[in-house]
């Protein structure tokens, strides 16, 4: 018995010793730092041309572009490790407070001067790359979500211009399998419009929480008698098949919808938010900010690749083929000075909207806001609870939950 | 006499309806698949559905193996499995044997720790694994997924070919014993025919499981040209707002079709082995 | 004297010898992370200490040990029931589907076998989403459309907690109902038809059959399957979190599961310590859960 114990405690040592002795890396060739890996998930469309863009202007560099399914995830896992980590990765902002806290992310003014970030690129995005001071991402291009409706049913005049006609024109046409508009009820993401547009907040940019704040609460009281008009189910796939398919007449959605819609053949309208008639605030949904982080190892030891092909993404070039084919606001101001972008109405109304409304916000305690605001919202829109008692609920929930994460 | 006949015959042609029904009502959602995958648009939700679409078109399966790299993920597949299969194979055999026969300090102790080992949430493995083996150098390589996966089905494997060789009567053994045959040759002459089903259970159980598995080889693996079937096909459909649910069906059903047909093929191997003989218990 | 005692050190060897790879591969993928959760339980690894971690004590234990709150005992109870049901739902209809495919003379019996493993052939996720949009959406779903044609109004099948519990384990036996059925086949098939043949002659019927001669002789075969899959069961996750819980497809229903509680109450915090602390806890839970209905692990001999 005493052997087994011996032999069994020697290999948990061996293992111990394993995971111990990981090598630091000693430094690399020439050949080594000339190749670039980002990671990224985004749709292949928008991973070609920005491979090619990138391709095109450093034919030098060995760019390797890699889609990662569950890339915040992934990232966590393999922290800083030079064997497995990318050198950058290409997503929205609002993980850049997680990153930045666990050490792994690179200031971004380490590489370009602040003052040509300043001067280069449209001010809100910079203010949502910001995590306590420091800018920890060069944005590419930004968006947020927009009012859409199929022209086949609400023509242009007929679009509401406040939350009340928007709700007659609902009970209106909501019968018979159709619905007057449509949205994912019940997700933070897109609830977070209707909170906004009456002063409250999921969480501010202090990392507070915001649920029992009596706008957050008036906000989901007046929510309420929409959702009454929407279908149970709130996730994408239901949503945006009703709007595809005809069946909804107006939704909020992403640009990502615009070029299906328009593949599937609808005449589509994109018009500013509805106004709420008691704040005379519009339903601002949160803007995100898609650009490039830099992990520290890279940026140690491949610094002037990094800078290289930083630079590289810095040019209008690459913002106005990226908004092209992603419907989203460039980042880089110089873009804007393109005819084939002030021309794409989807593109100038992005950039209209998404300028006026509130990023998300970055710090690592939204991780948690996501889903306990979404908990809320089931509670209040689809279980029936009482919206104070909920939102009572889901801050003290919130609270506890930000304490366990030290 | 002719009673009892027909009296058997009606038996069998319930069975059988009993069984058609079964069958049909556990394929109802792959049917479903399957008339979405023949749909010429892009919907997994249409409001007038029906098990054969209006508009027939076969543009899908054509985009599932030109569009995507699918030939290259069965290839990832069918090798991860095949080696998987073998090294759990080699390595589950001789210990389900020798915990079946021999009697040893701690192996009643190790055969009950180790199926309490499950009793742990897995959900926070991935971390430990992954610190296990990046400093090996195994992250981002086949021989990484195939340790994890065979170490991940070893317990499995140890555990049902050692509960099937205790019904294998030890008498036949010791006859050959005494005719000289080696241990080793009573094993390979002997046993191993006769416990051929489990054998072909728990190789089936190891191809399945590595056929299915996704959350490692995307977490451990970069790159689309390094995914096996079922983590390409993560990829597909994680990306909800670009993705084409006809065509993720139509990739669905591809993937799933060479696992019926090594079943099906397998089934002759699954039958038992034993002819004669009675069973310890 | 002697050597019989080098023969049984020899056995000794040898049998340690020949089991080392699997046991190797063992230690190395199922017992490392256990041993290396623990240890992490024990620190204040978080997203602001991620690399620069130490040892705290039993604090996340204190921690933990708060999560199992008021609603800690409903959670625990609901994935007991859960279990039960899943399991004796599981058993007997494996069961029964495994003996008519034994009849003898049945000729399509492989065919069968093939078509009712087909939800086996599918990676989990893939079929849980068909479940939930194909089947079960409420604006969509086959069933809906069958409800309607039928006269019915349409239902929100996900929505409510006792109805989505049902759907749930439908899923639930839909993806495990092939890997018992496969188990249970291959059992029925070892055990010796003479027993039957004088039990036959003693006039036994189906039902003494059963009880007297196949369970008892299939008993030692399945039962480490069964004890895996009660397990597996007891730890169900993605059935339950996929169809009601997914981020941004919240259904409205609150069946809890330990696990699911424990991801909404610990690990979303990205607190990897506390997160062990709670895996480590609900382990132990689990040990003694399986110790109370069965004194001692079944090992048959």
């Amino acid at each position: 018995m005493k052997r087994i114990i011996a032999s069994l405690l020697s290999i948990v040592m061996l293992m111990g010793l394993l995971c111990s002795c990981g090598g630091k890396s000693q430094g690399l060739t020439e050949e080594e730092r000339n190749i670039i890996v980002i990671w990224h998930d985004k749709e292949e469309a928008v991973a070609e041309a920005l491979l090619t863009e990138l391709q095109n202007s450093l034919p030098e560099v060995d760019i390797r572009l890699e889609y990662k399914s569950n890339l915040t995830e992934a990232l966590k896992m393999v922290g800083n490790d030079p064997k497995a980590a990318p050198d950058l990765y290409f997503f929205a902002h609002d993980k850049i407070g997680v990153y930045a806290e666990m050490g792994i992310l690179e200031p971004i003014t380490e590489l370009i001067a602040k003052e040509k970030l300043e001067n280069a690129c449209v001010g809100i995005t910079l203010d949502a790359a910001s995590y306590k001071g420091e800018i920890y991402q060069l944005p590419i291009y930004f968006e947020t979500l927009l009012f859409m409706y199929n022209r086949l049913y609400m023509a242009d005049e007929k679009v509401p211009e406040t939350t009340e006609e928007l709700y007659a024109y609902m009970e209106e046409k909501t019968h018979g399998g159709h619905y007057g508009f449509v949205e994912q009820h019940s997700t933070a993401y897109y609830s977070a419009g209707w909170i906004h547009g009456f002063g409250g907040y999921i969480m501010n940019g202090e990392g507070k929480p915001g649920l029992n704040m009596p706008e957050t609460m008036a906000a989901m009281e007046y929510h309420k008698k929409f959702v009454e008009l929407m279908p149970g189910e709130s996730e994408y796939a239901t949503v945006n098949t009703l709007f595809q398919e005809g069946k909804a007449h107006s939704t909020i959605g992403g640009p990502w919808l615009v070029s299906a819609s328009r593949a599937a053949g609808m005449d589509l309208g994109i018009a500013p938010m509805p106004v709420i008639d008691e704040s005379g605030i519009p339903v601002s949904p949160y803007m995100g900010v898609q650009g490039v982080q830099v992990l520290k190892y890279a940026a140690e030891n491949k610094t002037d690749t990094v800078k290289k092909v930083l630079d590289a993404l810095m040019q209008p070039e690459v913002g106005i083929v990226l908004a092209k084919v992603s419907g989203c606001a460039p980042a880089v101001k110089a873009c804007y000075e393109a005819e084939e972008v002030i021309s794409d109405d989807v593109v100038m109304a992005m950039r209209e909207t998404a300028e006026n409304t509130i990023p998300m916000p970055n710090c690592p305690e939204m991780d948690i806001m996501w889903t306990v605001a979404a908990d809320m919202l089931v509670n209040i829109n689809m279980s029936g609870q009482d919206v104070k008692e909920s939102c009572e609920a889901a801050q003290k929930k919130a609270e506890e939950l930000i304490d366990k994460m030290q | 006499m002719k009673g009892k006949e027909w009296k058997e015959k009606g038996k069998l042609l319930l069975i059988n309806l009993l069984l058609i029904v079964v069958c049909f009502a556990t394929l109802v959602p792959i049917l479903y698949a399957f008339s979405v995958s023949l749909n010429e648009q892009n919907s997994l939700l249409g409001s007038d559905f029906s098990f054969i679409p209006q508009r027939i078109t076969l543009e899908n399966y054509r985009k599932v193996f030109v569009e995507e790299p699918v030939l290259l993920w069965l290839k990832n597949s069918l090798l991860l499995a095949g080696v998987t299969v073998t090294v759990s194979l080699c390595t589950g055999i001789p210990a389900a044997y020798i915990f079946s026969r021999k009697r040893f300090p701690g192996r009643s102790g190790i055969l009950q720790t180790l199926i309490l080992l499950y009793a742990f949430p897995s959900l926070l493995s991935m971390t430990a694994l992954y610190k296990l083996l990046s400093p090996m150098g195994l992250i981002n390589t086949r021989m990484g997924l195939i340790i994890v996966y065979t170490g991940t089905m070893a317990v499995f494997a140890l555990w049902n070919m050692k509960g099937y060789f205790d019904t294998i009567p030890v008498e036949i053994e010791e006859a050959s014993m005494i005719d000289g045959a080696s241990p080793i040759q009573i094993v390979m002459k002997i046993v191993l025919p006769l416990a051929k089903p489990a054998i072909a259970v728990t190789a089936m159980m190891v191809l399945i499981y590595v056929w299915n598995e996704y959350i490692f080889a995307i977490n451990f693996m970069t790159g689309e040209d390094a995914y096996t079937l079922a983590a390409g096909l993560y990829s597909l459909q994680a990306n909800e707002t670009s993705g084409s649910w006809p065509v993720f069906s139509a990739a669905a059903l591809v993937v799933s079709l060479p696992i019926l047909v090594i079943f099906f093929a397998l089934q002759k191997n699954m039958a038992s082995g034993l002819t004669s003989g009675g069973v310890k218990g | 004297m002697k050597p019989l005692k080098t023969k049984k050190k020899n056995t000794i060897l040898f049998s340690y010898l020949w089991s080392m790879p699997s046991l190797l591969l063992i230690c190395l993928i199922v017992i490392f992370p256990i041993i290396y959760t623990g240890y992490i339980s024990l620190t204040n690894m978080n997203v602001y200490h991620w690399f620069t971690y130490d040892l705290i004590g039993l604090k996340n234990y204190r921690e933990a040990l708060l999560v199992f709150d008021s609603g800690f005992i409903p959670a625990l109870l609901l994935t007991i029931l859960w279990t039960v049901v899943n399991m004796v739902l599981q058993l007997v209809i494996a069961y029964v589907l495994a003996s008519l495919l034994n009849t003898k003379g049945l000729r399509l019996r492989n065919l069968y076998r093939t078509l009712l493993v087909f939800p086996w052939a599918m990676p989990g996720y893939v079929s849980i989403l068909l479940w939930k949009t194909g089947m079960f959406n409420s604006q969509f779903g086959l069933l809906n459309q069958w409800m309607e044609k039928l006269g019915f109004s349409p239902i929100k099948w996900l929505a409510g907690d006792g109805i989505a519990f049902i759907c749930c384990t439908v899923v639930n036996l839909w993806l495990a109902l092939p890997f018992m059925i496969t188990i249970i086949d291959g059992a029925l098939q070892s055990v010796d038809q003479s027993f039957y043949e004088s039990a036959l002659l003693d006039g036994a019927g189906w039902i003494e059959r059963t009880v007297y001669i196949t369970i008892p002789s299939i008993r030692p075969i399945i039962a480490p399957s069964v004890i895996i899959t009660i397990f597996t069961t007891f730890k169900q996750f993605d059935v339950i979190y996929l169809m009601t819980q997914q981020a941004g497809a919240k259904t409205g229903a609150h069946i809890h599961t330990i696990l699911t509680y424990a991801y909404e109450n610990a690990f979303i915090t990205n607190n990897y310590g506390y997160s062990s602390a709670v895996s480590i806890v609900i382990f132990v839970i689990l040990i003694i859960f399986s110790y109370v209905i069965n004194r001692k692990p079944k090992e048959e001999v």
